[in-house]
């Protein structure tokens, strides 16, 4: 048994020598002559070379997201990763900044109050602020906004919100949320914040994010971009996303790209009426990618178990995923 | 009517025997010919396509008396058609291209998707399971579309590293999504 799948990983290893062989630009007369031989020579060469000539089809036929999700993952433009011993550093030198922030406020500023905004389970929220920035905050979500004369700070706590900022050189618009600082550089752009991970896209124009846990500085997105901060591996992914895909939540649509079942999970809440709870944490880790229609939450759970390997019980005022039985 | 350029292949001034011979060379060669343009174009069908052309190029032409070896030639003509249909390709997904931005709001119901979701994850799972370099290369190559020259440059490897690279994480793909069961 053992060494018959031996040699079946042995024809997928030549079938797969002969496959990158055949995509050179061009190959030698004697090396085609070579693999025609070899196809004819056993009936499992030419099965194995037509498997990998399915499977290369089908990565190139995939929808765009999903070829993008493969690219972003093992190809990467952009990555920071965590170094742990510069970590400290920066968050002293983080504390440092801020105190010098707050003592230039206390010194010199005479903003605004800090103003708090909430909105509640399955509600919305359009924001107008004095500068005539547009906030539309998403449901379940709050922050809160500063606006001192050199800088406009805004800290989302929780939740997503959607920012078209009127830009004034002279004055920062600055989101924090967890980890990341998003400063605008001429813009609309989106950020969702659950627990410690991140996601900010951009609709028009570019922000300036930077990270506290990653050492080397900052990167630039333009509009069409997502940077992510997973607090897991402490790394910033950026990806492409379209402008209506970052703004779907606004009519109703929860866009998921890979993301764990506990994220989702946290964010379909913020729209349901009555929450969702994983009974197994193991189901969190689960990765999702799709939509969620937040006026059908309900038919979204209901599909669930088709995809993923758990059960669904309703109760009066939850719902519990948990692991399906065997 | 007299057509001087009449050069129609089926009576072509061709050498008797002509069609015949390409005919036999068609029976002889052409799963390898599709699979071997396949493997190139990541299409069956452009595959099918392209193994037609190089047919009634070869019909057209008066004879194969000059040729030392016609299954050369074949796979000649099908390497230059592949690689002129490639550069085509590359011309028009360089055109912006609308639909895309559409294609999510079209997704069907998740259930539909389950077994290619399936089928996507054991190819992410495979990948994860490789160097970072290995799964990069294949990526890059593979899903990107990039050919080995320019994933060498990018990775400052040799074109045959690369080629290594992207042969080993195939392979480990194919045994994540097709190899048999053994148990």
């Amino acid at each position: 048994m053992e060494n018959k799948a031996a040699t079946e990983q042995e024809v997928a290893r030549e079938a797969a020598d002969w496959w990158t062989r055949l995509r050179e630009t061009a190959p030698s007369a004697e090396t085609l002559a070579r693999w025609e031989s070899w196809m004819a020579r056993d009936e499992r060469h030419a099965r194995a070379f037509d498997q990998l000539n399915a499977l290369g089809e089908w990565l190139c036929v995939a929808s765009t997201s999903q070829r993008q999700e493969l690219l972003d993952e093992f190809a990467p433009r952009v990555t920071w990763a965590r170094r742990r011993p510069y970590a400290l550093a920066v968050a002293a030198t983080l504390v440092l900044a801020m105190l010098g922030w707050w003592g230039a406020r206390f010194v010199g500023g005479r903003g605004m109050p800090a103003q708090h905004y909430a909105s509640a389970v399955g509600q919305d929220r359009d924001i107008r602020l004095p500068d005539g920035t547009d906030i539309a905050l998403g449901a379940d979500s709050s922050l809160t906004a500063r606006y001192g004369r050199g800088r406009r700070r805004i800290d989302l706590a929780a939740g997503e919100a959607y920012f078209t900022v009127v830009h004034d050189r002279s004055r920062p618009f600055v989101v924090d949320a967890g980890s990341l600082r998003i400063e605008d550089l001429g813009t609309a752009f989106n950020v969702r914040r659950t627990g410690q991970r991140v996601s900010v896209a951009v609709t028009q124009g570019r922000v300036r994010v930077s990270s506290s846990t990653a050492a080397d500085g900052q990167l630039e997105l333009e509009a069409g971009q997502r940077a992510e901060y997973d607090p897991r591996s402490g790394m910033v992914r950026v990806s492409h996303l379209a402008a209506q895909r970052a703004t779907a939540w606004r009519h109703h649509q929860l866009e998921f790209v890979d993301e764990p079942l506990s994220m989702v999970i946290a964010n379909v809440n913020r729209y349901s009426r009555h929450p969702v709870q994983l009974a197994d944490p193991q189901l969190g880790q689960l990765m999702f990618t799709g939509t969620v229609n937040t006026t059908n939450i309900d038919g979204w759970i209901g599909a669930l178990p088709h995809v993923f390997p758990l059960q669904v019980s309703r109760f009066a005022d939850h719902v519990v995923l948990s692991s399906a039985a065997h | 009517m007299e057509d001087p350029d009449h050069r129609a292949p089926a009576d072509a001034a061709a050498q008797p025997g002509h069609a015949e011979q390409v005919a036999a060379l068609y029976r002889e060669h052409h799963g390898v010919l599709v699979a071997f343009l396949q493997c190139r174009l990541n299409s069956r069908a452009d595959a099918q396509e392209i193994a037609q052309e190089v047919y009634v190029k070869l019909l057209a032409m008066s004879g194969m008396e000059h040729i030392d070896s016609p299954r050369a030639f074949l796979f000649r003509m099908a390497t230059n058609l592949s690689v002129d249909y490639l550069r085509k390709r590359a011309v028009r997904s360089n055109q912006p291209h609308e639909p895309q931005d559409e294609d999510w709001q079209a997704t069907p119901l998740p259930e539909q998707h389950a077994w290619a979701m399936q089928q996507w994850k054991r190819v992410q799972i495979a990948l994860r399971e490789l160097p970072a370099k290995t799964s990069r290369a294949f990526v890059l190559h593979v899903v990107e579309g990039r050919d080995f020259a320019t994933v060498a440059r990018e990775m400052k490897l040799s074109e045959r590293m690369v080629r290594y690279h992207v042969s080993h994480a195939l392979a480990h793909c194919w045994e994540r999504c097709f190899a048999p069961e053994v148990s």
